[in-house]
């Protein structure tokens, strides 16, 4: 049994805030106010490392008359992305989980690939068993056959994480910055060195009211390129403790927002196995 | 043959190598077709544009 006096009381840490920014298929961008970049930074971690996703794993060529080597072949098999939805991937099992031997249908998906030249051979030409899980894109070029040349063979792919394999990582840019802080002070001489200087266009000159203004805080990358070039030292970048931009951007296999939830389901596994833990070995 | 992935972020950038060298063909400014795709990052970027297809 968990001591009372180790019990979680409301915390200031706890009254964290989201905000979403933008988001499409497969980019979100949003704005957490108010949280410990430890957590932060344990989401980003497990988005890129821990959450499954279908890859080819195995290859099985048949034929390949082509100049490409069969494992430079196979390689290039593995880093297609699959579209691996929660609902392509609902009676999948990861292969640790599933009860057989080796591997079985339940455990995995099988793509076959057979083509004759001359011509490239593209991603949409992979028939899958299963209509759901598919290459997510049908314009990748895989190999080129010439005239008379064949390839033929059997893929199977299967659920796996990060962790074993970057093929198996949903997400491409994973990544959050401190919420930039841009601060002008009285000193300024309106040199406007700074809005030159700014690669990403963050400050304007206002001819008006003659002074720099931040129009762009959240694009500033905190470069400190304005503070290298202000002479009178008026311009100072800094950040916000406790609140984070935050960018997933998938490989489109997997939603974005299908990432977050998936990574905040593994982090909540491992803080059940401490209160399994805990619970029973006190 | 172009990588199927961007070495360094992992995007599937050859998805988009077709369209990119027909666009690049037909006289289109190379950046603008790169923005138009949303190959924004220059690690992918500079994927497609130093790419040179020798087999
Ligand atoms: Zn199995
Ligand atoms: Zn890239």
């Amino acid at each position: 049994m968990v001591p009372d006096d180790l019990e979680v009381k409301e915390e200031e840490g706890s009254n964290m805030e989201i905000d979403v920014k933008s988001k499409n298929d497969n980019e979100i961008i949003f704005i957490i106010r108010d949280a410990d970049f430890t957590f932060v930074n344990a989401i980003r971690r497990i988005c890129m490392m821990e959450v499954p996703k279908v890859a080819i794993e195995d290859v099985h060529i048949v034929k390949n008359d082509s100049a490409m080597f069969d494992e430079v072949l196979a390689h290039r098999l593995g880093l297609v992305p699959l579209v691996s939805d929660a609902e392509a991937t609902e009676s999948l099992l990861l292969p640790e989980d599933c009860d057989c031997d080796d591997t079985c249908p339940r455990c995995t998906v099988s793509l076959v690939l057979k083509k004759k030249g001359p011509g490239v051979v593209y991603s949409k030409d992979l028939v899958s068993e299963d209509s759901k899980i598919k290459p997510v894109y049908d314009t990748i070029p895989l190999l080129k056959l010439k005239e008379d040349q064949e390839v033929e063979l059997e893929a199977t792919a299967q659920l796996g994480i990060g962790l074993d394999h970057a093929k198996w990582e949903p997400t491409t840019a994973c990544a959050y910055k401190y919420y930039p802080e841009i601060t002008i002070a009285e000193t300024c001489d309106e040199c406007q060195n700074c809005v030159e200087a700014c690669p990403r266009g963050v400050l304007e000159f206002d001819q008006k009211t003659k002074e720099v203004k931040v129009v762009d805080v959240e694009n500033c990358s905190m470069c400190k390129s304005c503070v290298r070039v202000c002479e009178t030292k008026a311009i100072d970048i800094g950040y916000q403790e406790g609140n984070f931009i935050f960018l997933v951007e998938t490989d489109g296999s997997v939603p974005p927002e299908e990432v977050l939830i998936k990574a905040c389901d593994v982090l909540s596994k491992k803080a059940d196995s401490v209160i399994t833990f805990c619970e029973g070995g006190i | 043959m172009i990588p199927i992935r961007c070495i360094s972020c992992g995007k599937a950038v050859s998805a988009y190598f077709d369209e990119y060298n027909t666009r690049i063909a037909e006289g289109e400014d190379p950046k603008l077709v790169l923005d138009d795709l949303g190959v924004t990052r220059y690690c992918c970027r500079r994927m497609l544009i130093a790419h040179v297809e020798t087999w």
